[in-house]
């Protein structure tokens, strides 16, 4: 899967939630999308998700526009926001078989089961979603996409509700995705965990694109790109 | 997966909900109870006046209950932003459509049955022979309302006052299928026949294909926007 941005561009009323992006990401990219609370981040999570229309510019997946041939494009994408997208009053493990089921990916019984054991869900199946904690719901998740399989896999702040194993959990996930020649973008105020995944950095501030570039070590320009535009703290 | 097959799944899921919340069947079934009881007691039906008043009584306390359940309609997709989740999936929103007034048809029916004897109970009715035709009637309106009422509850779904919003924007889209249904139904009452009735019978008919078929190319850009 290759994804382009040309131009994009989101406003809400008068207020430009991000202006003039333009990207371009290779099959297999790992990409750490960074900034401070209100950069666009989630913004544009929730563009490259077709959860919204831009008010300018184009998405392309594989050289289709994502508004065009939309359900079919939209298989492709992934979007794992920690304790949400799953129904609290449907088990774990019908939450796992309506999704894949709604996918056309529909999984067997042992499918469900290896997925569940490996995020350590399996002695919970049948217990509800309700019922899970926050990082519970974030394991579900990975379970989730890990059988959905996307193409584009998008990661709004996942960190903040797992505990260390789930940490590691979720980081083996995306390196094999990632493997696999699947793209992953990773928004996140935890910089040094997601420059320790990532094969490229963006800094979203004010709405705009104010760096991007692969990863190199040492990174005089994320370094000075961090102290310009991040808050201090997170590294 | 084709459209129904994506409809049944998520009919599944939302029968599967309803039962275990119990949320909508309820409510609407105690409160379409509660309005044939104040009815009872608020008017003195003369048997002479069955047929014009039984419909229109039935038919209020249909619109009143159907729309409590319209207002819990997407609640399922609120709670943890479910919505998005199905907006993000390969998922066919005329599919979504479909299940939605599906599931809103079967509480709808499920309470109807038992209203509309207990009407004739309260109200000291001798006409049993014709709860057939009678249910065929409101069968038909009753699929107008959930088409129509799915459409409206997803238009209202993100404002801040939708349990205001949806009965405004709902109750005049409503009036070509209570005027038709209450004709009918009276029609049926009066002469025990549909006679005169067709033509209203036809617009209930023509009204469910014509929405139902709007609803479907619609609903994307409804659920979207």
């Amino acid at each position: 899967m290759r994804l382009t941005v040309k131009n994009l561009a989101k406003a809400y009323g008068y207020l430009w939630a991000l202006r003039h992006l333009d990207l371009a990401l290779a099959p297999g990219e790992f990409v750490a999308l960074l900034g401070p609370n209100g950069a666009g981040k989630s913004t544009l999570l929730k563009l490259l998700a077709g959860l919204t229309a831009p008010t300018a510019g184009a998405i392309e997946l594989d050289g289709q526009p994502l508004g065009a041939n939309g359900n079919a494009l939209r298989g492709q994408i992934g979007l794992l926001a920690p304790s949400e997208h799953l129904y609290d009053q449907l088990t774990v493990r019908e939450n796992l078989r309506f999704f894949t089921a709604l996918y056309n990916k529909p999984a067997s019984a042992g499918a469900l089961q290896a997925a569940l054991q490996e995020v350590g869900l399996a002695e919970r199946a049948r217990e509800y979603a309700g019922n899970l904690s926050a990082g519970m719901k974030c394991r579900l998740s990975i379970a989730k996409w890990r059988l959905l399989d996307p193409g584009l896999l998008l990661l709004d702040e996942p960190y903040g509700v797992l505990d260390g194993n789930g940490v590691d959990l979720l980081e083996t996930f995306l390196r094999e995705h990632c493997a696999r020649g699947h793209i992953v973008i990773l928004a996140s105020h935890h910089v040094a965990r997601a420059l320790k995944l990532c094969g490229r950095a963006l800094i979203l501030h004010q709405g705009r694109l104010q760096f991007d570039e692969p990863k190199q070590t040492p990174w005089p320009a994320f370094d000075q790109a961090f102290g310009d535009f991040l808050p201090r703290g997170g590294l | 997966m084709t459209l129904l097959k994506q409809a049944n799944l998520l009919l599944w899921k939302d029968l599967l909900l309803e039962l275990r919340r119990r949320d909508s069947l309820l409510t609407m079934f105690f409160f379409g109870t509660l309005l044939l009881f104040v009815f009872h007691f608020a008017f003195d039906m003369p048997p002479d006046k069955v047929a014009e008043l039984a419909p229109a009584l039935l038919w209020l306390a249909f619109l009143f209950t159907g729309t409590l359940g319209l207002a819990q309609l997407f609640q399922a997709e609120r709670d943890n932003h479910c919505l998005d989740a199905l907006l993000l999936s390969p998922l066919d929103r005329g599919a979504l459509f479909l299940a939605k007034t599906g599931f809103n048809l079967i509480l709808m029916l499920a309470v109807e049955v038992v209203v509309i004897p207990l009407f004739w109970i309260l109200f000291n009715l001798s006409a049993w022979n014709l709860l057939p035709q009678l249910f065929l009637v409101t069968l038909l309106g009753t699929v107008g309302f959930c088409v129509l009422g799915t459409i409206t509850a997803a238009i209202t779904l993100r404002a801040r006052a939708r349990e205001l919003l949806l009965p405004l924007v709902l109750f005049p889209l409503m009036i070509p299928v209570i005027l038709a249904t209450i004709r009918c139904m009276e029609t049926v009452l009066k002469t025990g026949g549909f006679g005169d009735a067709t033509a209203w019978l036809r617009l209930l008919i023509g009204f469910d294909v014509i929405f139902l078929t709007i609803g479907v190319l619609i609903f994307d850009w409804v659920i979207e926007s």
